[in-house]
């Protein structure tokens, strides 16, 4: 191992889990704003977002708790992890950098699912987009960066 | 020290840390991100009109036709895809230059084209992610020095540029790899033959064109003591020379032959109807590619270290 001796990549990564993390946080305040104004917005909406809305009411509120409930566990994850890689720990940066991936690529897979493709459901482009970056986590920490975490 | 000193061992065994290094070094890891969010954005932007056209189509119970859906945004985008490869307009065009644009939207998967131009003009700009660090930070951490004692300076340039190129190739290969399937798998207009061939072509079009790019790269990464420095001169120049020959040629027309400068002029070519053409235009690539690399090695075999 390793030790003391951080990569770039990993330092790269940790910047990325950040950016992520911020990004998915910001992305939830956003949808509970959405649903805490929700008679206010749908007043004012075009037929899209109407269309969006409609695709978004029809998953269920207990599907939709799931995935905000998700999407908050992988920030958390994300931002954990990150602090994990520059201090290259094994259980906090290797096994929640493990546990982010996995969670991310099966709630992608749930998503794209479950959701309706006016809100990035079903097997598009966008849908892959998302894969990038756990399937690039999972590959990279259990194979370039394997050797470089401690206990 | 001279080229006389190449070692095939020592240039594969360079060329291979050079890969390794890439990833764990930073610069691979963000390039990988970028190039594979922007190849499949690209994709996206693309295809992302067609499957709503499809599924409104569907929504309101009418029969969706994929080829003709495609067919009307093609013949929207013909104008755009025209300027693109410099042809003016229908009227004044040549014969030939109208055969190419048909060539492109007609008798090859138009939709694939049309990503594969964007990426041919996107893709320069990205390589100096990856490229920029060949030979700069270990100039400047002094760790060139234990490497010298072991091998020649000739092996270490044409490994680091062969493992960069490698690299490179890769990912051009993964994100060309998954938008073929996607639209093999999920638009269905084109058969698996012309999608897979058209795909290869452009593959090695791009593959081709990262070349001079990582080449000139070298270049810079030899010349300069930083990798910050390294990285915004290579993208200054690949920037800059389109940027000067676009917006040159508004106040004085002939400024646009400064693309010729790096393959910005003739890169488009890669793509054209005739094979001789576009075999040429990949040579004319390669022909970049030994001039920068030469200038490269003259500089790096020649300087203090």
């Amino acid at each position: 191992m390793n030790e003391g001796k951080r990569p770039g990549g990993l330092t790269a990564l940790a910047v990325l889990n950040f950016i992520f993390s911020a990004g998915g946080l910001i992305g939830v305040m956003g949808m509970i704003t959405v649903i805490v104004l929700f008679g206010k917005l749908v007043e004012n909406m075009d037929e899209q977002a109407r269309t969006q809305f409609e695709a978004l009411q029809a998953i269920g509120l207990p599907w939709f708790i799931c995935l905000l409930a998700v999407s908050v566990l992988s920030s958390i994850l994300l931002l954990i992890s990150g602090i994990g890689y520059i201090k290259q720990k094994k259980f906090m940066g290797h096994t929640l950098g493990n546990a982010y991936a996995i969670l991310a690529i099966i709630t992608g897979i749930v998503s794209a699912v479950i959701m309706k493709p006016e809100i990035g459901g079903g097997f598009t482009i966008g849908a892959i987009i998302e894969f990038i970056y756990p399937v690039l986590t999972l590959i990279l920490l259990n194979t370039s960066f394997k050797e470089d975490f401690t206990n | 020290m001279s080229l006389r000193d190449v070692s095939a061992s020592h240039i594969r065994l360079i060329s291979f840390y050079q890969t390794r290094y890439t990833v764990r070094g930073g610069a691979g890891l963000v390039f990988l991100m970028i190039t594979l969010v922007f190849g499949l954005t690209v994709a996206h932007a693309v295809l992302t009109p067609i499957e709503q056209i499809m599924a409104q189509q569907a929504k309101a119970g009418q029969q969706s036709d994929p080829q003709k859906v495609v067919a009307e945004i093609v013949k929207l985008g013909r104008p755009v895809i025209q300027w693109a490869l410099g042809i003016e307009s229908d009227e004044n065009s040549p014969a030939s230059s109208d055969a190419w644009t048909t060539f492109l939207l007609d008798d090859r998967p138009a939709l694939l084209s049309v990503i594969f131009l964007i990426l041919l003009f996107g893709m320069p700009l990205l390589i100096s992610f990856l490229a920029f660090n060949q030979i700069a930070g270990d100039v400047q951490n002094r760790g060139l020095r234990y490497l010298l004692l072991r091998t020649e300076r000739a092996n270490i340039f044409i490994g680091r540029f062969l493992g960069t190129a490698f690299f490179s190739t890769l990912v051009i290969a993964i994100i060309i790899a998954t938008i073929t399937f996607y639209l093999g798998v999920n638009i269905k207009i084109y058969s698996a033959g012309l999608l897979v061939g058209w795909a290869l072509h452009g593959f090695l079009a791009l593959s081709v064109l990262m070349l001079p790019y990582i080449a000139i790269c070298s270049w810079i990464s030899a010349s300069v003591d930083s990798p910050f420095v390294s990285l915004v001169l290579a993208k200054l120049i690949i920037g800059g020379v389109w940027l000067f020959a676009l917006l040159g040629s508004l106040v004085w027309k002939p400024a646009i032959y400064l693309n010729y400068a790096l393959p910005w002029g003739l890169q488009n070519h890669l793509l054209h109807p005739q094979l001789t053409h576009s075999l040429g235009t990949a040579l004319a690539c390669l022909g970049y590619m030994l001039v920068f690399l030469f200038l490269g090695y003259y500089r790096f075999e020649t300087r203090d270290l």
